[in-house]
C-alpha cells in the first residue's frame, strides 16, 4: 500500500453532508489531481464528528489540523497553500467565539480536547464503508479474543465487573441483564431442540424458522433532537455489530436484531453495507472466525412512533402487532420476541462492549463515579456555541460541558436552565451547574440521563413553553393503553396550553404538579412514568415565570405569543421602513424617516420586524 | 407454599397467582375494569392499583396492578390507603371526565364518593369534572375487552385498537363490518360500559 | 473470504500505514519543511526520499509530514526530526543521501547525525 503523505478527512456525517461536503470532497480530489498530488494525499470520507454547527469538516492527518465551515469555492486556494506550499491557511481554522487566535490543532479546541472518545472512538477517522478501516485500527480484536480466550460466562463477569450501565435511559446495569438473559431457558414452545442456557445454536436450529435466544439493538431513538445512536451508527456501525456479535456470544442467542427508526436513510444504508461487508468475511454467519459460534444480524425499520422505544413495545412492532407495552412480568429476558429470551440493549451500550472486553475491565472502570462508570455520549444543542456531540467521562460537571466544551451563550445572554433527558427528563437550573453528571445525581437534582439529549437554554427561553412543548409530544407519541398516560397527559397539555395563552387560573400550578404526580405513579410504562417530569422540574426551579402568565398575563421570556406585545421604540427607530416592507401581514405603518408604528390588531407576533430591524428598535414585551 | 398478606389477611397459596386472584381468595374486593378472568390479563385501566412491598423492604411499597402482578412470598399489600384510594379516584375520575353518561362508570365512581356533584372534590376532580374541555361523546373506556375477547374465545380477530393516544378507538378492519365477524355477542358481552350493543342485520 | 483471527492480524498489518497516519502515534516524525523557498531548492525530492525509506523498511512507527517554511530560507532543505520523548533536531541543507543516512543512523539508530544538524531544541530567546 502506498505511503500517503497527508490524509483529509472529510466528515459526511448527516449534518456535513446536507452542507454540501461532497462538494467540498469532490473539489478537494480535482484539486489534489490538477496538482499531481494523488499519490501522497487520500481523501476519506469518515462519519460524523460531533462538531455539526462548524460542518463542513476536513480534519488533517496526521498533523490534526482542522478545517471548517468549508465551502467548494475556498478548496482550491486551500490545496495551493496548505498542501503544495506547506502553509495551514488560519482563515479556515477554528476561533474561539470568544475572540482570540485560531487553533489549528483539532485536540487543543476545547470542544474536542476536553472529551474522552469511547463509544465514539473511531469517529472522524475511519471510513464507515469500508471494514478494513475498521480493522485496521483495531476492530474485531475484541471478538477474536472473547471467542478464541474467553467463555460465555466470563464474558459476562467481565461485562459486570466494568460497571456499565444502559445507555438508552434506564441505566439498568448491564452485565446483570445479559446474565439474566443467559440463565434464562428457552426450552419451551417453538425450538425443535431442547438447547438450555449456553449451546450454542446450530444452523438446524436456524431453519427451524426461530433461534433460541435474540439480542435486539434499540436504535429508534425518538428524544426529539437526539442523534447519539444515529451517530454511532453512521459513523462506526462495526462497533455496534462487534459488540452484539460478543453479546450474543455471551448469552447465547443465535440471532439479532437492529430495530432502527425509519427517519434514518443514511444510516441505514451504512449499516446494511457493514452487515453485507461483515458477511463477506464471514464475520456474521457460521462458524465465525473458525469458532463453532453461528450468529447473524437482521434490520427492522421503525415507523414513527415514540413508544416503539420502550422495549416491550419494540418486540410487539417486530412481531407485527400493536406498539404498546406489555405486561410484566414475563420480562423479555425470559419471554420476549416471539416468545424466546431477549435481551435488548440500546446502540451506545453495544458500542462500549468491544473496548470493554479489549482493554478491560479495569480500565473502563476507573473512568467516571463510583456507581456510573466509562463514559456518556450526549448531544450538545441549544443555545450554547459549539453545537454538536459530545463524548465525556461520567462525573464531569454540568458547568463544565456547557462552558468548556459548549463554548458558553452565544450573544452574550445569560444561562438559564439545561434540559437534560429529552420528554421524559427536567431541567437544571444555573444553581445547579456544578452537579456532576451521572445516573443518581441527575436524578437528585429532578431530572434524569436519559439518553444523553442536553437542550441548553437562555434567557429568551419560556420555560412553561418548554414544559408544553414536551407534554404536546409525549401527549401525540402515547400509545394510549393505560388511562393514567392516555387522558392524564392530555389534560395537562390543555391545562399548559390555556397558561401560554393567557388563560391560566389562579391553583393552574398546583393542579399540574397533583395531576403529574398521579400520572407519574399510575402510569403503566417509562413514557406515561416520565412525562410529568418536564413540568414538574419547570414549576420546581422556575415557579416565578408560572406565576407571571398566569397572575400578570405576561411572559418573561418574551416567548408566548398570546402574552407579548410588538411595539417600535421611536427611540431608536430610524423610518428605514425595512420591517414594514417584510411584514408578512402588513401591519406596520409609517413615512420614510418617520417612526413607525405596529398595529396590535393585526400584529401576529412572528418576530420578523425584530429580525430585519438594524437600529434595534423592536420592543417585545 | 407462599404466603402473603393482604389488608392484614393471611393466605398461603401456590406460586402462579396473581394479587387479585389472592385477594379473591381472601374475599377482598378490587375493583376492575379491564380484568376478566378468562382473558389474558391487560393492566390498562390502572384501576386495580394496590400497594405492595416485600418483605426485604416493608418501608418501600409501590402501586402496582393487582390484575397482573404476581403474588410472591413475603408480599404485604394493601389495598384500603390513603394512597391506594387517592390513586383510585384519579383513575375514576379521568374516566368518568371522559365518559360523563356512561351509567357504569358513574355508578363505580359514586361508590368511591365521587360525582360531577360531589362536595368534597380536590381541585383535580373539580378540574377534570367540571373545567376540562368537553370532548365528542363516548362510553368508550378503552379496556380492550372486546378486542382480546374476539381474539381468544372465538379467535376472529375481528376487533382492534385504531390509533394511538387520545384518538385511539376500537374498529373492525377499515372501520367497515368485519367480514370474520360471527355475530357471538362476546364483545358485548364483556363490555364494562355496554358501550358495544348486538342489532338484528337487516 | 471467511476470516480466522490470523487473518485480521494480517489485514492490520496491511492497513498500517493508514493506522499510523489516522491515529498520528508515532515513535518518530520527520517534518519536511516546504515553504517556497524549500521547494525551489529541491525539499520534494527529499520527501519523496523520507518517504521510499520509511515505506521500504516497513518503519510502522514513523511519521513524515510536512509544514510550511521553517524561517532559515538560507539552509533548505530543512527537516525537523522528533524521536518520541526526545527534542526536536532541525537539520538544513539536506538531500535524497543525506535524508538516507539520518534515517538510518538517527531514526533507527537513535544518533543524531551531528554534522547535518543546525539546532537540537526549538528556538531559543536572546
Amino acid at each position: 500500500m502506498g505511503n500517503f503523505r497527508f490524509n483529509l478527512l472529510v466528515c459526511a456525517g448527516t449534518g456535513c453532508v446536507s452542507n454540501n461536503s461532497f462538494k467540498v470532497k469532490a473539489a478537494l480530489e480535482r484539486e489534489i489531481e490538477k496538482h499531481k498530488l494523488q499519490e501522497e494525499i487520500q481523501v476519506v470520507t469518515t462519519g460524523c464528528n460531533g462538531f455539526c454547527a462548524n460542518g463542513p469538516i476536513v480534519v488533517v492527518k496526521p498533523d490534526d489540523i482542522f478545517y471548517q465551515l468549508l465551502t467548494e469555492e475556498q478548496i482550491p486556494h486551500l490545496v495551493e497553500e496548505h498542501f503544495l506550499k506547506g502553509r495551514p491557511v488560519e482563515k479556515l481554522m477554528y476561533t474561539p467565539s470568544k475572540g482570540g487566535a485560531p487553533i489549528p490543532k483539532m485536540s487543543d479546541i476545547p470542544f474536542f480536547g476536553k472529551q474522552q472518545l469511547i463509544a465514539l472512538a473511531n469517529r472522524g477517522l475511519i471510513d464507515p464503508e469500508n471494514i478494513d478501516e475498521y480493522i485496521a485500527l483495531g476492530g474485531y480484536q475484541a471478538l477474536s479474543k472473547a471467542l478464541t480466550e474467553m467463555t460465555p460466562e466470563q464474558v459476562i463477569e467481565e461485562i459486570k465487573a466494568s460497571g456499565l450501565r444502559g445507555r438508552g435511559g434506564a441505566g439498568f446495569p448491564t452485565g446483570k441483564k445479559w446474565e439474566f438473559c443467559r440463565d434464562a431457558s428457552s426450552a419451551k414452545a417453538g425450538s425443535a431442540r431442547d438447547g438450555g442456557a449456553g449451546t450454542s445454536p446450530s444452523a438446524q436450529e436456524r431453519t427451524s424458522g426461530l433461534a433460541l435466544k435474540y439480542i435486539i439493538c434499540n436504535a429508534d431513538e425518538g428524544d426529539p433532537g437526539a442523534f447519539m445512536d444515529r451517530s454511532i451508527v453512521e459513523s462506526d456501525p462495526h462497533a455496534l455489530l462487534e459488540g452484539m456479535l460478543i453479546g450474543a456470544y455471551a448469552i447465547g442467542a443465535g440471532q439479532g436484531i437492529i430495530y432502527i427508526r425509519g427517519e434514518y436513510p443514511l444510516a441505514l444504508e451504512r449499516l446494511n453495507q457493514a452487515l453485507e461487508q461483515a458477511r463477506d468475511y464471514g464475520l456474521l454467519g457460521e462458524e465465525i472466525l473458525g469458532s463453532d459460534f453461528n450468529f447473524d444480524i437482521s434490520v427492522s425499520k421503525g415507523a414513527g412512533a415514540f413508544v416503539c422505544g420502550e422495549e416491550t413495545s419494540l418486540i410487539g412492532s417486530l412481531e407485527g402487532k400493536l406498539p404498546e407495552p406489555r405486561v410484566r412480568p414475563p420480562y423479555p429476558a425470559q419471554s420476549g420476541y416471539m416468545g424466546k429470551p431477549t435481551n435488548i440493549n440500546n446502540v451506545e451500550t453495544w458500542a462500549n462492549v468491544p473496548h470493554i472486553i479489549k482493554r478491560g475491565a479495569d480500565w473502563y472502570s476507573s473512568i467516571g463515579t463510583e456507581t456510573s462508570k466509562g463514559t456518556k455520549v450526549f448531544s450538545l444543542v441549544g443555545k450554547v456555541n459549539n453545537t454538536g456531540l459530545v463524548e465525556v467521562p461520567m462525573g464531569i460537571t454540568m458547568r463544565e460541558i456547557v462552558f468548556d466544551i459548549g463554548g458558553g451563550i452565544p450573544d452574550g445572554k445569560k444561562f438559564k436552565a439545561v434540559q437534560t433527558g429529552g420528554p421524559s427528563g427536567g431541567c437544571i437550573p444555573e444553581s445547579l451547574l456544578d452537579t456532576p453528571v451521572d445516573y443518581e445525581s441527575l436524578t437528585q437534582a429532578g431530572s434524569i440521563m436519559g439518553s444523553g439529549g442536553m437542550i441548553v437554554m437562555d434567557e429568551n427561553n419560556c420555560m412553561v413553553e418548554v414544559a408544553r412543548y414536551f407534554v404536546s409530544f409525549t401527549q401525540e407519541e402515547s400509545c394510549g393503553k393505560c388511562s393514567p398516560c392516555r387522558e392524564g397527559t392530555w389534560h395537562m397539555m390543555n391545562i399548559l396550553d390555556n397558561i401560554t395563552q393567557g388563560k391560566g387560573q389562579e391553583g393552574d400550578i398546583e393542579l399540574l404538579e397533583k395531576i403529574g404526580k398521579h400520572i407519574k405513579e399510575t402510569a403503566l410504562c417509562g413514557l406515561g412514568n416520565t412525562a410529568p417530569n418536564p413540568v414538574l422540574t419547570t414549576i420546581r426551579y422556575f415557579r416565578d415565570e408560572y406565576e407571571a402568565h398566569i397572575r400578570d398575563k405576561r411572559c418573561p421570556a418574551g416567548v408566548c405569543k398570546a402574552l407579548i406585545t410588538y411595539s417600535i421604540d421611536p427611540q431608536n427607530c430610524t423610518g428605514c421602513t425595512a420591517c414594514a416592507k417584510n411584514c408578512p401581514v402588513e401591519c406596520i405603518s409609517g413615512e420614510r424617516k418617520q417612526t413607525h408604528v405596529i398595529d396590535q390588531q393585526k400584529c401576529i407576533k412572528c418576530g420578523m420586524c425584530d429580525s430585519v430591524c438594524n437600529f434595534d428598535a423592536v420592543r417585545i414585551e | 407454599m407462599a404466603k402473603i398478606t393482604i389488608d392484614g389477611k393471611e393466605l398461603e397459596f401456590d406460586e402462579g397467582l396473581t394479587i387479585l386472584e389472592a385477594a379473591k381468595k381472601l374475599q377482598i374486593k378490587i375493583p376492575t375494569l379491564c380484568y376478566n378472568e378468562h382473558l389474558s390479563p391487560y393492566g390498562g385501566c390502572r384501576i386495580c392499583l394496590v400497594e405492595a412491598a416485600t418483605r426485604a423492604a416493608p418501608e418501600r411499597s409501590r402501586l402496582v396492578p393487582a390484575c397482573t402482578a404476581p403474588a410472591e412470598d413475603g408480599m404485604i399489600v394493601v389495598t384500603d390507603s390513603d394512597h391506594v384510594l387517592d390513586s383510585r379516584r384519579f383513575i375514576i375520575e379521568l374516566l368518568l371526565s371522559r365518559c360523563p353518561e356512561s351509567e357504569q362508570i358513574r355508578e363505580m365512581a359514586a361508590e368511591m364518593g365521587v360525582g360531577p356533584d360531589s362536595s368534597n372534590l380536590d381541585v383535580v376532580g373539580h378540574y377534570l369534572l367540571h373545567r376540562a374541555p368537553k370532548r365528542e361523546s363516548t362510553n368508550c373506556i378503552l379496556c380492550s375487552l372486546c378486542v382480546r375477547v374476539c381474539q381468544q374465545i372465538p379467535q376472529r380477530f375481528a376487533l382492534s385498537l385504531k390509533e394511538r393516544g387520545i384518538g385511539r378507538k376500537v374498529t373492525p378492519p377499515f372501520e367497515r363490518v368485519a367480514e370474520s365477524c360471527i355475530g357471538c355477542g362476546s364483545c358485548a358481552y364483556v363490555c364494562p360500559t355496554k358501550t358495544i350493543t348486538i342489532e338484528e342485520a337487516s | 473470504m471467511k476470516l480466522k483471527p490470523e487473518d485480521l492480524d494480517k489485514i492490520r498489518e496491511r492497513m498500517k500505514s493508514t493506522a499510523r497516519l489516522r491515529e498520528a502515534e508515532g515513535k518518530a516524525k520527520i517534518n519536511v519543511h516546504l515553504g517556497t523557498c524549500g521547494i525551489a531548492s529541491g525539499a520534494r525530492e527529499v520527501l519523496h526520499a523520507f518517504l521510499k525509506l520509511v515505506d521500504e523498511t516497513g518503519g510502522e512507527d514513523v511519521i513524515v509530514t510536512t509544514s510550511g517554511c521553517a524561517g532559515l530560507c538560507k539552509r533548505e532543505p530543512m527537516a525537523t526530526v522528533e524521536i518520541a520523548g526526545e527534542a526536536p533536531v532541525k537539520y538544513v541543507d539536506l538531500d535524497p543521501d543525506k535524508a538516507k543516512k539520518i534515517f538510518e543512523e538517527h531514526i533507527k539508530g537513535g544518533n543524531i547525525v551531528k554534522e547535518y544538524a543546525l539546532a537540537v531544541g526549538s528556538e531559543r530567546l536572546g
